[in-house]
């Protein structure tokens, strides 16, 4: 196990508010929301951030799928980010969005991420700077990844089959309705409905929210590691594979397990359930 | 409102505030509005004929619709919005709570919704924003257990 219970694996993926509120104008730094609404950035924001929004800025509009490699290289040019920018990621929702944008950057191989600890509500709530000013940042020209890793860090349904058939773990961070298949959408989303309700055959049922304080900060590493490697027996090494319904809050899980508790492997099933409950054929369990 | 003159003046007039913005614009001036949200709040002493606050399933919060309708049978609407509520929701409360101050119930409940993506435009519409027509159904919602009150009094 890569991790000690009582620190976080890489707790240089975290920064808490006070750090960034210093380092707010710092070269080779840049601030990025991304929140599900979508606007909010637009009511008032952090100083020298900048919005990425999930849908029209990392997916792709007509397949579903992400964005090629030389749309994200343009994205980040025109947020003035290179490859050496250290991307600090924040948003609503205790950083649902801004851990699936985190995801998405990593995708495309961008490794100097981070996560604001809290995230929006928190630096709000503590009454620190915000702005309705838009940054601009000079051009950059960031190469073209030469590939995404899909292979790495992301998992396809064919692949969440076959973990499930091989009894590796499968972690389904919905709520336990949807988990237990009594609903077949998340409460207040009920437009994203799906045929079927259930889990993948063999999940544990760890909603996201449990690895959140109040606060939405991170609770601490020994508190995670009692719920993820002990309540769900996860190692470093075995694959892992989250989903959701559309891998926004499994991208949350996903960054707890890499980044807090230090787990290699583990892939985020971004077709997550609007895909496995609608798909002819895929095997459902609906036990607790 | 006849079939020429759909939507209600004062709606017509934001409907085509909006149609003539830029994005940016559209954007800037929704924020704007939902800025403005907190106004429509009801205000001391003010008398509500029917008052529905609730927490339903498609919306984030709490959103509290009150009605009022004055002696020549016009409604007024304030509206409360719970600090979840998101900033489309908060927008389309101001809009609407302005756009249909002085229609009657009934001219409210017929109103068609198709102008509510005029309003917002298609870049905004789309997968979890479809709360931007959740303020209207609760509006018609109200006028609708109103009138139903009308018609169960005339009867009895």
């Amino acid at each position: 196990m890569a991790t000690s219970p009582t620190q976080y694996a890489h707790p240089e993926a975290l920064v808490d508010a006070d750090w960034l509120e210093q380092h707010l104008n710092d070269d080779g730094l840049r601030i990025i929301e991304s929140n599900e609404d979508i606007l909010l950035y637009d009511t008032g924001h952090i100083p020298g951030a900048v919005h990425i929004d999930w849908r029209s800025d990392l997916q792709d509009q007509v397949i579903r799928d992400y964005i090629a490699p030389d749309k994200f290289a343009e994205l980040c040019s025109r947020n003035g980010i290179t490859p050496e920018t250290t991307c600090v990621f924040y948003g609503d929702k205790a950083n649902w969005w801004a851990c699936y944008a985190l995801w998405a950057f990593r995708l495309f191989g961008h490794d100097k991420v981070k996560i604001l600890n809290g995230g929006r509500d928190k630096w709000k709530a503590e009454g620190r700077p915000m702005t309705r000013e838009v940054p601009k940042y000079p051009q950059t020209n960031y190469p073209v990844p030469q590939k995404r890793l899909d292979q790495e860090i992301r998992a396809f349904a064919n692949e969440a089959l076959a973990q499930s058939e091989a009894g590796k773990p499968l972690i389904d961070v919905r709520s336990p309705g949807e988990f237990k298949g009594e609903i077949t959408h998340m409460a207040e989303y009920p437009q994203e409905g799906v045929l079927r309700g259930g889990h993948i055959p063999g999940a544990k049922s760890v909603p996201w929210k449990t690895a959140t304080n109040e606060d939405s900060t991170f609770k601490p590493a020994n508190e995670l590691a009692k719920i993820y490697l002990e309540g769900c027996d996860l190692k470093s090494g075995t694959d892992t594979v989250v989903y959701c319904r559309i891998g926004e809050r499994s991208s949350h899980t996903w960054f707890v397990l890499t980044y807090l508790l230090g787990l290699e492997n583990v892939r985020n099933y971004d077709g997550s359930w609007t895909e496995w409950g609608n798909k002819v054929g895929a095997p459902i369990e609906k036990s607790a | 409102m006849t079939e020429t003159n759909m939507y209600p003046p004062k709606l017509e007039k934001i409907i085509n505030l909006f149609e003539s913005l830029p994005e940016t614009e559209r954007r800037e001036t929704l924020v704007s509005y939902a800025d403005n949200a907190k106004k429509q709040e009801p205000r001391p002493g003010e008398k509500f004929v029917l008052e529905d606050v609730r927490k339903d399933e498609e919306c984030a919060d709490t959103v509290g619709v009150y009605l009022q309708v004055d002696d020549e049978g016009k409604a007024h609407f304030r509206m409360t919005l719970g600090p979840e509520v998101q900033t489309l929701t908060r927008a389309m409360t101001a809009i609407l709570c302005k756009g249909l101050d002085g229609r009657t119930p009934q001219e409210v409940l017929e109103l068609p919704g198709d102008f509510v993506t005029r309003i917002v435009g298609t870049e905004l519409v789309r997968v979890r924003s479809q709360t931007i027509y959740y303020v209207l159904t609760r509006i018609k919602g109200i006028c609708k257990v109103y009138l139903d009150r009308q018609r169960m009094a005339e009867v009895a």
